[in-house]
């Protein structure tokens, strides 16, 4: 393992989780809206739209680890036309660019709602397109472990179980925030994030079972199509084997077991503690299974030829 | 048909002394690790016991000297993010070191390990046909290092209509991917792409 691939692992685990957290926090933020107001979800969300921005900017300045003339960089998107990699930049930079703009109009509050809510769709979309390029990079018939359908479905399903996950923790934070400098009644708080908690679970649910049954599925398609496929099963299920187990099990922990306690505490009022807890725990579980997944991916691949 | 440049390789009288790939390190004065010609060896087979002896029973080995196939389809060149790799009139695929930011796309895209990262230089680097010594009537270090006489190049039509039309044996990639501009003519133990029972014997050499 290299700098090389820590960078790639960094910068697309960050940069998934970012766009993620985005269409999360969107919804979130649309419906707490449409029930408490504007002023309660703003309050529910703004601080989480902020805590994106420092992601983004790790996230691509880890990218930029991976070159061997960072300086450079800049040209990386003249072959748009080519390839995917010029593609993955271009979006990743209009993404980037709408999601802090974003940001930073719903920080100060600059423009008015409608304006903004464009904004915020724009820099959405613009992740949805990222995230898809991001994958297309790496569908190279000469790397049969990548040139997969599992590559666009692993990432977005990453994608949005590290954002469901992320938001989940974030806006516990954000209420324990709330609830400490005493800035005024937190019941309505506390229920758009309990209601907002109980979604997130299922949610977290539902990636979980799309990310176990996809992974038998690879494997098996995968040792089945070419000698280069079947290697790379040989080293997950071998030398790999021990990260592989670790990687499901944190899985299965943080996305199924706690976040079924999660869903059961969020129920009832009054379970702030260990909601918040069980919020967290699961949000470093999954991240430490999205890294272990990440890693294997940059490790495991084995190229046809020579 | 436009004009491609290509390598020819005879596999049936290869003896593996790699003077071709020291002659193009040494042109091209290439740090360790980079190699933009390598020979391989690859083979297969086992052993039977017969009367309580163990024999070699379809035992079998050869080389195969390969460098950058100057594709017809180069991958490398589709997905580089800067333009770095470009194809040539001539069918030559050059990489601009210069232009390389070093994000190692093309080493992931191309299955012969053409495109090779010098560690110094932190940029690309890959085999361009002594494109240098082929301006001045001189054929590339390679060819002319060949002591078998098995290293040629050419028009690659001409090179079809001299030696045939394959390009694909063990260890090579079949040439769907990228339509490699290479002939061959096969030793009488290779195998064809794809359909391979051995394995590379060689691969712990590095220089």
């Amino acid at each position: 393992m290299n700098v090389h691939d820590w960078a790639l692992i960094t910068f697309t685990i960050l940069v998934q989780m970012s766009v993620g957290s985005m269409w999360v926090l969107g919804a979130v933020h649309f419906f707490s809206a449409r029930k408490y107001g504007m002023e309660e979800a703003d309050r529910m969300s703004d601080r989480a739209l902020l805590a994106i921005v420092p992601v983004i900017a790790l996230g691509f300045l880890a990218s930029l680890l991976h070159l061997g003339d960072p300086f450079n960089a800049p040209r990386a998107v003249t072959n748009i036309t080519n390839s995917w990699l010029s593609r993955e930049i271009f979006f990743g930079v209009v993404f980037a660019g709408l999601a802090v703009v974003f940001a930073f109009m719903q920080w100060r509050k600059l423009g008015s709602f409608g304006q903004r809510n464009v904004v915020a769709w724009l820099s959405a979309l613009a992740g949805l397109v990222l995230v898809l390029s991001m994958s297309m990079v790496y569908m190279l018939p000469s790397q049969p472990a990548w040139n997969s359908w599992n590559t666009p479905i692993s990432f977005f399903t990453t994608t949005f179980l590290l954002g469901v996950m992320a938001m989940g923790a974030a806006l516990v934070a954000n209420f324990v925030y709330e609830k400490r400098k005493n800035t005024g009644k937190t019941t309505n708080q506390l229920e758009i994030l309990r209601a907002t908690l109980r979604w997130i679970s299922i949610a977290a649910i539902v990636l979980l079972g799309i990310h176990l049954i996809a992974l038998p599925l690879y494997m098996v398609t995968l040792a089945a199509g070419s000698k280069a496929g079947l290697a790379t099963v040989q080293l997950l299920a071998g030398s790999f084997g021990w990260y592989l187990g670790l990687r499901v099990a944190f899985l299965v922990i943080g996305a199924g077991v706690f976040a079924m306690f999660l869903y059961r505490y969020a129920l009832s009022a009054g379970e702030e503690k260990t909601l918040s807890t069980l919020a967290y725990a699961a949000f470093v579980m999954v991240l430490a299974a999205e890294v272990l997944g990440r890693f294997m991916f940059y490790a495991a691949h084995v190229r046809i030829g020579i | 048909m436009a004009k491609q440049k290509a390598f020819y390789f005879d596999a049936s009288a290869c003896i593996g002394c790699k003077a071709c790939q020291i002659a193009c390190k040494d042109k091209h004065d290439l740090p360790l690790g980079v190699r933009w010609r390598r020979v391989f060896e690859y083979g297969g087979g086992s052993w039977v016991e017969q009367n309580g002896v163990k024999v070699p029973s379809s035992l079998f080995s050869s080389y195969l000297s390969t460098a950058c196939q100057h594709c017809e389809s180069p991958v490398c060149r589709d997905v580089c993010p800067v333009q770095a790799i470009t194809k040539r009139e001539d069918g030559i695929v050059i990489l601009d070191s210069e232009k390389c930011i070093g994000c190692r796309y093309c080493e992931w895209a191309c299955p012969y390990s053409a495109p090779q990262f010098n560690e110094e230089t932190k940029a690309m680097t890959k085999c361009h046909f002594c494109y240098d010594l082929q301006a001045q009537g001189l054929n590339p270090a390679c060819v002319d290092a060949c002591v078998m006489r098995c290293l040629d190049y050419g028009e690659l039509d001409e090179l079809r209509a001299k030696y045939g039309d394959l390009n694909e044996i063990e260890p090579l990639p079949t040439n769907e991917i990228t339509n490699p501009a290479l002939v061959i003519t096969p030793h009488k133990h290779s195998q064809k792409s794809g359909e391979g029972t051995g394995r590379i014997l060689n691969l712990e050499e590095e220089v």
